[in-house]
């Protein structure tokens, strides 16, 4: 029994004196760095299906998905069929539209790149902007916490002054395989107004990913929007004539 | 006529010059604030008329939740049908619905964020007046034409005219996209460059389709053939719509609730200046009654001397003041009805008033209104303050002695 204690202590002081030297090495702008290239990885592909919560009703959407690189993306819906066909092109950071009720590609005008996109809690710039976070703002490790056998490193990133960014601050936890477990968005007033979170982090094409996400305001719980990812593959080669207009317009994929 | 009447008339034209410059001043006053409260009544009323008549109308019956939380799905049902029944019920043509979405709206070019008002075309122009400022083109020729009227600041920023198409991408009520490919039917211009710049109409029947609303929408909007009848109207349209449960009607006041309060501040300024006139005109009477019974002291010590009371003596020198105010109010309400009366006909414009009217969407004439209320309000304020002035003078002769009095110089 005191042996068990003892061993006990020993590996207590020792998983500590690790952990040290390791956080050293990992500072908190190469850790979000890491996170966003384990989530996106060099390229992607992905089915993602997309629930947009309100308090007297809901609504989903399938969609497809194609990411290379940071700033590339092409997302296509699917699922309802009133739907299917719509897409979004960003690229960087540039964002178009198209809607084959009308056959016509729109650029998405900067002015409306904090309006919803698609109808949900995401907004344009969630979406086409998503690593930005790693230039345009200062990060500072806040916290370590232990959690469910892994460290979780509590960052906070603050923007810098001549940044266009809305945001006071983000706060971020990322988990020590690099998933991304909370992305929290505070404004000026220091705030929190609204957080995405992986509510089910599960193995998917060969790593471990926040397989559903869910964005939501807390002035309004009883809305959010959750991205269930269905399916995803990582690191596969995509022609660059994958994310043009004409492929937006007519899909080959 | 009562002896302290009649003394008191005579005594005032003992000093013909005295009375008249008291009572001028009060004539004075009174003119000006005839005229003034005319005009701040005509110009607020001209205020509301124009503000409300861009879009608000003078009631609207909504969705219970959607005044404080306008958002696409507090939208009700039958709309149409409703408003048609409101029509014939009230006997009223001033009444139509719409429906309100918001989307991105481009040419072939740029993108704008777009309010769009689904409009009845047969009665929209009775409730608000933007399809009577079309510069260009026409208004819509059917509730299902795929057309839009759009304002002249967002026709330069897209680059548009008339004919052209553009195309509308937003959210339907069911949350699925929005589509559409309108023709720019007419290019309004209502002076008010946010109206110009960030509000376009679609016919309600096509927009009701283009956003999935089959025949929802966000609100009916129904003018008073005048302000007064607002109260009366706003009841009978309750009593009308008391089955549909989610329903409320609202009066302008709910609608656009900055306009009665810039009102209330203006009132609150303007009442401060008048304040200040009406307080110089009570001193001068205080001056000149306060003079008269002192330069009196000799015959009023006598009369007293004769058995005449003090408040007989009081009574006459408020009678006095009665006089005069009396006059001053009678002159200078008649003159200044008859001013403010022909510049409610001919209307009210000085330098500069143009550029402001052209800022604030106004006419660049004022027409003031001319009611009891604004003819008596200031003037029976003077009556009364000028009485109360008369008080201290009058009291007084309280305090007189009748043989110090006597031989007082």
């Amino acid at each position: 029994m005191k042996y068990l204690l003892l061993s006990f202590m020993f590996s207590l002081f020792s998983s500590l004196a690790h952990a040290t030297p390791l956080d050293m090495r990992l500072e908190a702008r190469e850790l979000i760095q890491r996170a966003m290239d384990h989530w996106r990885g060099l390229s992607s592909y992905s089915e993602v299906s997309m629930t947009i919560h309100r308090a007297d009703w809901q609504r989903s959407m399938s969609m497809r998905s194609w990411t290379k690189g940071e700033k590339t993306s092409l997302v296509r819906v699917t699922k309802p069929k009133k739907d299917a066909g719509n897409g979004t092109l960003t690229k960087d950071n540039n964002m178009w539209t198209f809607a084959p009720k009308v056959n016509r590609i729109i650029k998405v005008p900067s002015s409306m790149m904090s309006q919803s996109w698609m109808g949900s809690d995401f907004s344009n710039k969630d979406i086409s902007k998503s690593t930005d976070i790693i230039d345009q703002y200062e990060h500072k490790i806040l916290q370590i916490k232990k959690q469910d056998g892994h460290r979780v490193y509590i960052i906070e990133s603050i923007p810098h002054e001549d940044a266009a960014i809305v945001w006071g601050k983000e706060v971020l936890r990322i988990r020590d395989d690099f998933v991304l477990l909370e992305q929290q968005f505070w404004d000026q007033d220091n705030i929190l107004v609204k957080t995405m979170q992986a509510r089910e982090i599960k193995k998917l094409g060969g790593r471990m990913v926040g397989s559903i996400i869910r964005m939501g305001k807390l002035a309004s719980p009883d809305e959010w929007t959750e991205m269930s990812i269905q399916n995803i593959r990582f690191d596969e080669s995509f022609p660059d004539s994958l994310f043009t207009l004409s492929s937006l317009r007519n899909p080959r994929r | 006529m009562n002896i302290t009447l009649r003394m008191a008339w005579r005594n005032l034209w003992r000093h013909k010059r005295r009375t008249w410059l008291t009572v001028g001043a009060m004539i004075f006053s009174n003119l000006l604030l005839v005229f003034m409260i005319s005009l701040q009544f005509g110009s607020y009323r001209m205020m509301i008329d124009n503000t409300l008549k861009t879009y608000t109308g003078h009631l609207q019956v909504q969705h219970k939740k959607y005044n404080d939380d306008p958002k696409m799905r507090n939208s009700f049902d039958n709309i149409i049908a409703l408003s048609k029944k409101l029509r014939t019920q009230l006997n009223n043509n001033n009444i139509a619905a719409r429906g309100v979405a918001f989307a991105m709206t481009s040419s072939a070019t740029r993108s704008y964020g777009l309010q769009l008002i689904g409009v009845e075309p047969e009665f929209e122009p009775n409730v608000s007046n933007l399809s009577g400022l079309i510069r260009q083109g026409h208004y819509f020729s059917d509730s299902h034409a795929q057309e839009i009227m759009i304002g002249r600041v967002l026709a330069r920023n897209l680059d548009v005219s008339i004919g052209d198409e553009l195309t509308l991408l937003g959210s339907g009520l069911d949350g699925s996209f929005s589509a559409g490919v309108v023709k720019v039917a007419g290019i309004f211009e209502s002076g008010n460059n946010d109206i110009d710049r960030s509000m376009a109409q679609l016919p309600l029947g096509y927009f009701q389709s283009l956003f999935s609303m089959r025949k929802q929408g966000h609100n009916i909007a129904i003018v008073a053939n005048s302000l007064a009848q607002v109260k009366d109207l706003l009841k009978t349209v309750s009593s009308l719509i008391t089955e549909r449960k989610e329903l409320v009607v609202l009066d302008w006041d709910h609608l656009q609730p900055g306009l009665k309060q810039a009102i209330q501040a203006d009132i609150a300024s303007a009442w401060f200046m008048y304040a200040v006139l009406i307080v110089l005109v009570a001193f001068s009477v205080l001056n000149s009654q306060l003079m008269s019974v002192l330069e009196r002291t000799r015959e009023f010590g006598t009369m007293m001397a004769l058995g005449v009371k003090p408040l007989r003596l009081g009574s006459l020198i408020i009678s006095e003041a009665f006089i005069m105010s009396s006059l001053g109010l009678l002159i200078g309400v008649a003159l200044g009805t008859v001013t403010a009366y022909y510049m409610s006909i001919a209307g009210f414009a000085y330098p500069g008033l143009e550029e402001m009217a052209v800022k604030f969407n106004m006419p660049d004439r004022i027409y003031p209104e001319v009611s009891l209320l604004s003819i008596f309000l200031g003037p029976g304020i003077v009556f009364m303050s000028s009485l109360l002035a008369s008080i201290y003078p009058a009291a007084r002769l309280f305090f007189l002695h009748p043989v110090s009095a006597m031989r007082a110089v």
